[in-house]
């Protein structure tokens, strides 16, 4: 197994600092969706991973640490993240993407 | 090489691939995008086999997003481990042999101006400080002296990453390397400085750990080589297996470098500045008011 970049959304979606995104080597890997958290009162949307394509670097987590100071991203084994997006389950709008997120390895 | 291109052939699209359909359908062809909506896009480079956490990685995804036109652009690249992703992203990308990207992009810039006139298409060298400053050297000087109109950029990760750490010109004096055991022997050579006498309008020194920065940088570039000359970017993309940084410390390392020795400069001559200003609105550029005479 290895690890990905996960997202915390109840964290992020209360800023959505939208600087990670800028700062993954990888291009199409963190996204945001605008409404994400919105259903918990949370204001801003929040970042995520499209963890098929994240090469596990944690060049996120240093931004979200040192950069935003939000502590929201961590690394995970893969088949420890219940519900995650893959590429396939996005889907691109206007100003803003949604992800149906599945459990990422067969279980 | 246009908008068009990219485009389906009517009836085909419902059988291509999701990552293409969604490059066509909300893409950056055809609109302005910039950094700081990533994220909401689909951005033109695809995946491909750079190392997790390299910072040349990230200047190369930046600079895709800042091409003013991407669907008038086309990449010149050479042997390095650059092409292996700057190949992999939905514009034309040109293969020079290793050292020769700025003789096949003096080509290319001509012969794109012979056969679309006034229409600009942009050419953009991104190659490696080997490739730009040892093998290249030449061919890159050349390509600055005679005034060839295209934008190179180093990707100066001061070694030879893809072949295993061999020092390049662009390496710090007495740096020790896996195949430079006994430490450099001689100055990273001062190409910002031979770009400014070879004639460059505009030359620029950035670090990729300001992105709004790398955005700002290749955008003059680009627009200023259409017209008024050649134009060069060293950026500082550490390769962090050769120089041995942990992934997660890539962007401290590029903020201390920054801080050290490869601080953000800009050249950028009166003529380039009067374009900017005048054909593509940048205020920063407009000629000053005259100061308000004051009453005595
Ligand atoms: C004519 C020729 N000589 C040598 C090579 C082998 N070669 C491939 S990449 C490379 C070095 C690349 O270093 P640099 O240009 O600094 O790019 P980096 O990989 O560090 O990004 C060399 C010597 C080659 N491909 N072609
Ligand atoms: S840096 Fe952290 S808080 Fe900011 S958008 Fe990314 S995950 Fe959210
Ligand atoms: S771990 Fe690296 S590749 Fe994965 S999302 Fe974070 S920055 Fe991007
Ligand atoms: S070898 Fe170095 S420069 Fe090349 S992809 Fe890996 S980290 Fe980047």
């Amino acid at each position: 197994m290895y690890l990905v970049a996960n997202i915390d959304v109840n964290i992020c979606a209360a800023t959505s600092c939208k600087l990670c995104t800028q700062y993954c080597p990888e291009a199409n890997t963190i996204l945001y969706d605008e409404e994400a958290g919105k259903e918990k009162g949370l204001k801003y949307g929040a970042a995520y991973v499209a963890v098929d394509r994240c090469k596990g670097c944690a060049q996120c987590v240093w931004v979200c640490d040192n950069m935003a100071k939000h502590h929201a991203i961590k690394m995970e084994m893969i088949d420890q993240i219940e519900q995650a997006a893959l590429t396939e389950n996005i889907q691109y709008k206007e100003k803003t993407t949604k992800a149906q997120l599945t459990k990422p390895v067969p279980a | 090489m246009s908008l068009d291109y990219m485009k389906f052939t009517p009836g085909f699209g419902k059988f291509m691939p999701k990552e293409y359909r969604d490059l066509v359908e909300h893409g950056p062809f055809g609109r302005k995008v910039s950094v700081s909506q990533v994220g909401t896009f689909k951005e033109i480079l695809e995946e491909h086999p750079m190392c997790a956490g390299c910072a040349m990685t990230l200047f190369i995804r930046l600079a895709m997003i800042s091409f003013p036109n991407p669907e008038d652009t086309i990449t010149v690249g050479t042997a390095g481990c650059g092409r292996l992703a700057i190949s992999q992203a939905a514009i034309p990308f040109v293969y020079g042999n290793y050292g020769d990207q700025n003789g096949v992009a003096s080509g290319l810039s001509r012969g794109l101006r012979l056969r679309f006139g006034d229409r600009p298409k942009d050419v953009v060298v991104m190659a490696g400080d080997g490739g730009t400053a040892d093998i290249g050297f030449a061919q890159t000087l050349h390509s600055w002296f005679r005034k060839e109109k295209f934008t190179t950029i180093m990707l100066d990760n001061e070694v030879y990453g893809n072949t295993g750490g061999q020092e390049s010109g662009m390496t710090n004096k007495n740096q020790v390397l896996k195949m430079a055991p006994l430490g450099k022997k001689f100055e990273k050579m001062d190409m910002v400085g031979m770009a400014k006498v070879a004639g460059c309008a505009y030359v620029a020194t950035v670090v990729p750990n300001n992105p709004r920065r790398v955005e700002s940088v290749i955008k003059k570039a680009v627009l200023i080589a259409r017209e008024i000359g050649p134009t060069y970017i060293q950026a500082y993309t550490s390769c962090n297996i050769e120089y041995a940084i942990p992934t997660d410390k890539v962007m401290e390392d590029a903020k201390n470098v920054e801080n050290d020795r490869y601080r953000f400069s800009e050249y950028i001559t009166d003529e380039a500045k009067q374009y900017l200003a005048e054909v593509y609105g940048y205020k920063e550029y407009l000629p000053k008011p005259a100061q308000a005479l004051t009453k005595s």
